[in-house]
Formats: C-alpha cells, sequence, structure tokens
C-alpha cells in the first residue's frame, strides 16, 4: 500500500466534483463561493502533487509556488464574491441567486 | 541519457499512508458536508476544517512553508471573512449555552489546542525574510526571486480585491422592484 500520484489525483478530482456539486446544485452564493474555493485547492493540490511525485519533482519548489499564487488568488476571489453576497443579501434578504424570480 | 529520469518513489512508510489516506477521506468529507449542509454557520465550519485538513495532507508532500501560509493565511482569512459576512447579514445569534457548563469547556479545550497550533505553526516556520541569518530560504526565495512578475501581478490582484470589496461593502443599494427595500440604501442609484 502506498501514497503516490495516482492517489492525489483522483481525491483532487474528487474535490473538484464536490465543488462543482456545490456551484450547480445550489442556490446559495456563499454555497457557491464555498464550492469555487474547493475548486481552486483541488487545483492546487494538483500542482503540489506533481511537484512532489512527479516529473515537477526536478524543481519540487515551483508546485509550491503555484499553490500559493493559486491561494491568494482564491481568497482574493472570496473577498469580491462575499461582498457581492452581502449586497445580494441587502436587496432580497437571502443569499438565493434567484429571489428575484418570486 | 534518458530524457525523463526516475520518478520520485510513492509514498510507503506504512504510518504516513495511512495519514495521508484518513486526511484525505476526511478532506472530501467535510468539503460534502460544507457543500450540503443547510445551515450555513456549519457549512462554514466544515470549509474551515477543509482548509485545515488540506494544511496537514501539505504537511506529508509539501514545503513547511506552504503548510504555515495554507494554515495561518488562506484558513484563518477565509474563515474571518465568512464569519464576518454573517455578522453583518444573518447574524450570529448568542448561544444559549452556559458557561462553565461541558460543551463550553470542551469547545474552549479545542480552541486552545487550535491556538496552540497556529502559534507552534508560526514559530517554527522559516518565513522568507531575514528575521535571523541562518534561516533556510529555500520556497521564499523561489517565490521572490524566480517569479518577480507573477508576485507583483499578485500583489495587483489582492490589492484590487480589497479595493473592490470595500467598494461593494460600501455602495448604496438599489430599492428592490418588490418591494424588500435594503437596510443601507441611501436613495436609488443614479
Amino acid at each position: 500500500m502506498s501514497a503516490g500520484l495516482n492517489l492525489l489525483l483522483v481525491a483532487s478530482a474528487a474535490l473538484f466534483a464536490v465543488g462543482v456539486l456545490g456551484v450547480v446544485t445550489r442556490r446559495s452564493a456563499v454555497v457557491m463561493l464555498l464550492g469555487t474555493q474547493f475548486m481552486f485547492i483541488a487545483g492546487a493540490l494538483v500542482f503540489v502533487a506533481f511537484a512532489r511525485f512527479g516529473l515537477g519533482a526536478a524543481r519540487a519548489n515551483a508546485g509550491a509556488t503555484m499553490a500559493l499564487f493559486i491561494g491568494a488568488v482564491s481568497v482574493a476571489e472570496l473577498a469580491v464574491g462575499l461582498a457581492m453576497a452581502a449586497l445580494i443579501y441587502r436587496e432580497h434578504r437571502s443569499f438565493a441567486l434567484d429571489a428575484d424570480r418570486g | 541519457m534518458p530524457l525523463i529520469g526516475a520518478l520520485p518513489q510513492p509514498i510507503t512508510s506504512a504510518p504516513l499512508v495511512f495519514f495521508v489516506y484518513l486526511v484525505l477521506i476526511l478532506l472530501i468529507g467535510s468539503a460534502l458536508a460544507s457543500v450540503l449542509l443547510r445551515n450555513t454557520l456549519y457549512g462554514i465550519g466544515a470549509f474551515a476544517a477543509s482548509m485545515v485538513l488540506v494544511a496537514l495532507l501539505y504537511l506529508a508532500i509539501a514545503p513547511f512553508l506552504l503548510v504555515a501560509v495554507q494554515l495561518l493565511v488562506f484558513t484563518t482569512v477565509s474563515a474571518a471573512l465568512l464569519i464576518g459576512l454573517l455578522r453583518a447579514t444573518i447574524g450570529l445569534t448568542a448561544s444559549s449555552v452556559g458557561r462553565l457548563s461541558p460543551e463550553w469547556v470542551i469547545g474552549a479545550a479545542v480552541s486552545a489546542v487550535m491556538f496552540a497550533l497556529l502559534a507552534v505553526v508560526l514559530g517554527a516556520t522559516a518565513w522568507p525574510v531575514r528575521a535571523c541569518c541562518a534561516l533556510p530560504l529555500s520556497l521564499g526565495s523561489t517565490l521572490i526571486n524566480d517569479y518577480p512578475v507573477a508576485f507583483a501581478v499578485l500583489a495587483l490582484i489582492l490589492g484590487s480585491a480589497s479595493i473592490g470589496t470595500g467598494l461593494l461593502i460600501a455602495a448604496p443599494t438599489l430599492r428592490s422592484p418588490r418591494g424588500g427595500g435594503s437596510t443601507t440604501a441611501r436613495g436609488a442609484r443614479r
């Protein structure tokens, strides 16, 4: 039994699928943002996995650097998205994105 | 000479393999809980747990600086943003659990353990600044010296995001055509 590139790629795909599930099936803006965060994390995990177990191991720090960049961008996206969610809540007293459809 | 050299070997140490599998299973479970739970506060808690689990996974496969940044920066900032949103909108109701009750003691103990963990990580991390003369700077120097353009673009993105967030929060909202109204509107936008 071992833990290598395949395991981490499968886990990353599962995490991305969970994020897509949140974005597609839920109406709440907050949950949708959390779903996008999971998709970002899945991408960062792939970079780290290839840097540790794949061809990227020649420059192992590059994968971690990419993960840092992805994390910072995801936090920026979360900040702007939450501000928009707050505006939606002010208008409709709900986080639902289709609240104005009645 | 082969074009592609030998790939690094997968982790075969039994305790480490068990740790990676356990963290991955918990990570997928908490991510699913975060997406599927109806209570937004519980969903945010599950999301914070997912971020901590990602940091634990990085502990096994990535440089320690990434673990520290994931745990100290990304997790805390994300959780603070989400809790701030809830405070500004739905509001966080006061707990009905009395102080010194078992639930309160357990919660305080978990918080103390998390705080101690954060303090240990904060102290054990070789941050990419030369606070001391002999700190290893591998990942930090890679970040700053090999990717200066990406670093500058990232600073630009973060600055733009902070400005945009402030403008969105401060902006007056339109009056709802369905009569919902807004809590902070100062008249309709022209």
